[in-house]
């Protein structure tokens, strides 16, 4: 017995028997998704992959499979809750069950997931790339572009065929307010692994004529969950935030913001929000002109009408500010008359008064001049009765040394000479004694 | 193209300009009607802008349009 060799068949259903028994329990196993794939019927099938640290080589794999009537209930829970379509490359943490069936071999069915560990290693994820962006000083650089006035000329990175890009460009084509606007399509793939490489390829096309366009508009059609890791990839994100354009995405997801929609200038959750967003900004620029314009078409009038009052105001002003006038000087002119015949009047009482005074200082003079004549008289008698000649006819003489008069014989020496002056002629004798 | 959006920016300085000008009493009534003037050509500037379709932009939007196809 020990010898019988066992068929495969006895051999697997030993395993799977040791397995059941072994590992008869539902095991929380974490693990990536990698080929996955559903069936015609709803069944999915697919690869639990577990890569070394950096993320190239396998270390574990193993064949999963949910079953239509879990896959149902698991998907929509499980999107519903992280905004994410189930897809290949999203790490997830399930609830398993380990089976090994004879001739399909090992694998592990899912029986339950916890959407929570997708979220926080997207979020990581996440936080992992916007951290690079932040070292390399690029993290903010497209938020920091300044929206031109008018964004009118769009580059539309979308796919031809989704709903989203019609629904943005009848929303803008038929806005209310009629502005023009003028946007392009450049394709590219929205969906899937190819993301990012395609979106980085239509951003190239653009930058090559950038001076044609005003703003970057990035939107995907709304709808069912889809995989939007794409838009949580490194490259996608320097390539956006060093855009020279200012970018904004509409890319219709409910849930976090992907790496694209942190680092885009503008992000806005549908096509419709994206082209309203960019009519409501033309919007704030027409309302700026009217503003103008309104102030330009009533404060010229106004100030017109202004200035034809104040003319008017002049107009009727004139005649009273002239009569006024006139009256002034009316008023100082009777004022100056008035005091000139004061004056006039004055002056010729003064003068009255002084003709009066006029025969008093004549008598006056007249008596002045009469005493004077009469002092003059009585002087000159005084004077005649005094003279020497007077006195030399009543016999006195006048003796004169060296032309001096003498007056005292004690200032003589014998032999001075004298000149004695009589009342007729003179002679000279010499003093001999004294 | 840079020049034109340039000039729609320098349209709406211009007209601040002028508001601000009207609104602080600095204008000298003679000079009114040539300021009138120049805003009503700016205003006119700026609403073709927004309102008509331009055709040179079109048009360069078009020899864009078949370089890539």
């Amino acid at each position: 017995m020990e010898n019988k060799p066992l068929s495969l068949l006895e051999l697997n259903s030993l395993v799977r028997r040791s397995i059941t028994s072994c590992l008869p329990d539902e095991y929380w196993v974490q693990a990536e998704l990698s080929d996955v794939r559903v069936n015609y019927s709803g069944h999915c099938y697919l690869e639990f992959v577990q890569k070394d640290a950096t993320g190239n080589a396998l270390l574990a794999k193993a064949r999963g499979i949910i079953w239509t009537n879990v896959f149902t209930r698991l998907r929509s829970y499980f999107e519903r809750e992280t905004g994410q379509a189930f897809v290949s490359g999203l790490k997830v943490l399930v609830k398993v069950t380990v089976d090994f069936h004879e001739l399909y071999g090992y694998s592990l069915t899912v029986v339950n997931i916890d959407p929570t560990y997708t979220l926080g290693d997207m979020v990581r994820r996440r936080k992992e790339i916007l951290r690079q962006l932040d070292e390399e000083g690029i993290l903010t650089l497209n938020k920091e572009l300044e929206l031109p006035v008018l964004t009118q000329r769009i580059a539309v990175i979308s796919s031809a065929t989704a709903a989203g890009y019609g629904d943005f460009c009848n929303q803008l084509l038929h806005n209310s307010f009629g502005f023009v606007f003028y946007p392009r399509l450049f394709q590219a793939i929205m969906q899937g692994e190819q993301v990012e490489q395609s979106i980085i390829q239509a951003l190239d096309r653009i930058n090559a004529t950038r001076d044609n366009w005003d703003v970057v508009v990035i939107i995907r059609g709304g709808g069912a969950t889809s995989d939007l890791s794409g838009f949580d990839t490194y490259d996608l994100a320097a390539n956006c935030a060093q855009f020279p354009l200012p970018i904004i995405t509409g890319i219709g997801h409910e849930r976090d913001d992907t790496v694209l929609d942190m680092i885009s200038h503008t992000r806005v959750k549908t096509p419709t929000a994206a082209a309203e967003f960019l009519i409501n900004h033309v919007r704030r620029t027409a309302q700026e002109l009217e503003a103008y314009e309104e102030v330009i078409y009533q404060e010229v009038p106004r100030l017109l009408q202004q200035e034809k009052q104040r003319l008017g105001s002049f107009v009727t002003r004139i005649p009273g500010q002239v009569q006024m006038r006139l009256q002034r000087e009316n008023f100082r002119q009777e004022k100056f008359q008035n005091r000139m015949k004061t004056a006039w009047q004055s002056r010729l009482l003064q003068e009255n008064y002084r003709l009066q005074l006029m025969p008093r200082l004549l008598s006056a003079l007249q008596n002045r001049v009469q005493r004077e004549t009469h002092r003059l008289e009585l002087l000159t008698q005084r004077v005649d009765s005094a003279s020497p000649e007077k006195l030399l006819k009543k016999g006195y003489s006048l003796t004169l040394l060296d032309g001096k008069v003498v007056t005292d014989a004690s200032l003589l020496k014998p032999g001075d000479e004298v000149e004695t002056r009589l009342a007729k002629g003179k002679f000279r004798s010499k003093v001999i004694n004294k | 193209m840079a020049a034109k959006k340039e000039t729609y920016s320098e349209a709406m300085k211009r007209l601040e300009e002028i508001v601000s000008r009207i609104e602080s009493n600095e204008l000298d009534i003679d000079q009114l009607g040539e300021y009138l003037q120049e805003a009503q050509k700016l205003i006119k500037f700026c609403k073709n802008k927004l309102y008509k379709a331009d055709a040179e932009i079109k048009k360069i939007l078009e020899e864009d349009n078949e370089a890539q196809a």
